[in-house]
């Protein structure tokens, strides 16, 4: 019994047009590359929040911030990307304050750079491959739409040279066609969840670093000032 | 120089559980195609519980009941020693004591053997009766088989006909009701072989039409019963089916 099921579906798939054939095969590799992302940003994010949970604990835990970056710098091949900037705007400020003759302002603008631009290059690492399951979720139901009108027009074509018009001699082809739509959902559905829930925590992830950003730059202002 | 550090420690980053995630969307995939195959009845037939085809009808079974037949040689036993006695005389003492044993009893129980004969008489007529009653019902079965099979025959035809019908291109041109037949060959699946023009409709653009309505409608149609198959048909075709 199984064994006729599994014919009848593949009689569907391998009796459908060409084109039919070719949306349904992008649809499935759209659909195969859209899980592979939902599964490899979920890891990404899930571990980016960890991370930035733990480098925060360890901060407002009242440790000194240059064993703090001597442990950041020692070890950052597997650290977050908040240590990161952290990292990066210290060794900014290290360096200027190194150098005679800089004042405050200049110090923590200098540091708040490059805690920018490591930033952005952490935001664009974590927000890589989403505008993929964005364009997936937007266009792949589209596509599947395509393939099920040229299947439809297909079936509806060969209706035309038939006297007595029966359901049954236009129900396979539409079927098969509609198959092309339901791929069409079934990648499209997931690529939208998970595009939205990924973009409002990747949102958070930046305002918790944009926070960061800010408060560590106060607390460099109040060294400098210490130091002055 | 620190914007080349902070390259190549982009660079340096990979995406954590590349394998894992490729492995989890295959999975998911294969699931899903699980659910397709498993969990939607994709239109189910009634169960077949029989596979075989039988080309050709079963052979009838022989009637098993055979009359116990009463001999006929008493019957023909009391004539014949008074007619072969003198030739039995003449010719070789063995058929001797074969002959007397008959002719010595027959003068003593010539009744007996009278009523021996009523007997057999009556028996046999009564298992002619018997038979001739079982004859008859077995004729009036045969003849509702046939009924029954022409009806078959009759509604598979029709069946064949309207699927073909619903192939046909009328030309345009076509006048009146011609008749064409056609003899198709078929596999036991109903798959067209070939089919031959064998009385045409006398208006060609209509053969061909009907040729090729039959050629696109293969595989044909199955009849009801297997035993109603047959490899050659013969169809006739109409315009309008009504006159």
């Amino acid at each position: 019994m199984t064994l006729t099921q599994d014919l009848d579906l593949w009689t569907l798939i391998v009796n459908a047009s060409f084109v039919v054939k070719a949306v349904m095969l992008l649809l499935l590799a759209v659909s195969f590359l859209s899980w592979m992302f939902i599964f490899r940003k979920w890891m990404t994010i899930r571990s980016a929040r960890a991370q930035t949970e733990q480098f925060e604990r360890e901060f407002w835990s009242g440790n000194d911030i240059n064993s703090l970056y001597q442990g950041s710098v020692n070890n950052r091949h597997n650290i977050g990307s908040l240590e990161r900037i952290f990292e990066a705007g210290y060794r900014e400020f290290t360096k200027l304050r190194a150098q005679r003759g800089t004042d405050a302002s200049t110090m923590v603008d200098g540091a708040r750079r490059a805690m920018r631009a490591t930033y952005q290059r952490e935001m664009d690492h974590l927000e890589s491959h989403l505008s993929f399951l964005a364009s997936t979720g937007s266009v792949s139901p589209y596509v599947g739409l395509f393939g099920t009108v040229w299947g439809i027009m297909h079936s509806f074509r060969s209706l035309a040279n038939v006297q007595q018009a029966t359901l049954a001699q236009v129900a396979p082809g539409i079927a098969e066609a509609l198959i092309a739509t339901a791929i069409g959902l079934f990648a499209a559905i997931p690529a939208v969840v998970a595009y939205n829930r990924y973009s409002h925590d990747i949102d958070r992830l930046a305002i918790r670093f944009e926070s960061f950003m800010e408060e560590f730059s106060n607390v460099l202002q109040r060294q400098t000032v210490v130091r002055t | 120089m620190n914007a080349t550090a902070a390259n190549t420690m982009f660079d340096e980053r990979i995406d954590p559980g590349r394998i894992t995630s490729f492995l989890l969307a295959a999975a998911m995939h294969l699931a899903l195609f699980a659910v397709l195959v498993f969990g939607v009845r994709w239109q189910n037939r009634p169960p077949e519980a029989v596979m075989v085809e039988l080309w050709n009808e079963p052979p009838v079974a022989a009637p098993v009941v055979v009359e116990p037949k009463p001999a006929p040689p008493p019957v023909a036993v009391r004539p014949d020693p008074v007619l072969v006695k003198p030739d039995i005389a003449e010719k070789a003492p063995p058929p001797k004591p074969r002959a007397e044993p008959p002719k010595a009893p027959a003068r003593p129980r010539d009744e007996e053997a009278q009523r021996q004969i009523r007997e057999q008489l009556q028996r046999e007529q009564t298992s002619f009766a018997v038979e001739r009653e079982q004859q008859l019902l077995k004729e009036q079965l045969a003849r509702d088989a046939d009924a029954a099979r022409r009806r078959g025959l009759l509604d598979y035809e029709s069946k064949i006909r309207t699927k073909v019908r619903g192939n046909i291109v009328l030309p345009p041109e076509l006048q009146g009701n011609p008749d064409a037949q056609f003899l198709v060959v078929q596999l036991p699946t109903g798959e067209v072989l070939s089919t031959k023009l064998v009385k045409s409709s006398g208006h060609r653009g209509y053969d061909e039409a009907v040729e090729r309505a039959i050629l696109k409608s293969s595989p044909l149609p199955k009849p009801d019963k297997v035993e109603l198959f047959s490899r050659e048909l013969r169809l006739t075709f109409r315009p309008k089916e009504k006159d």
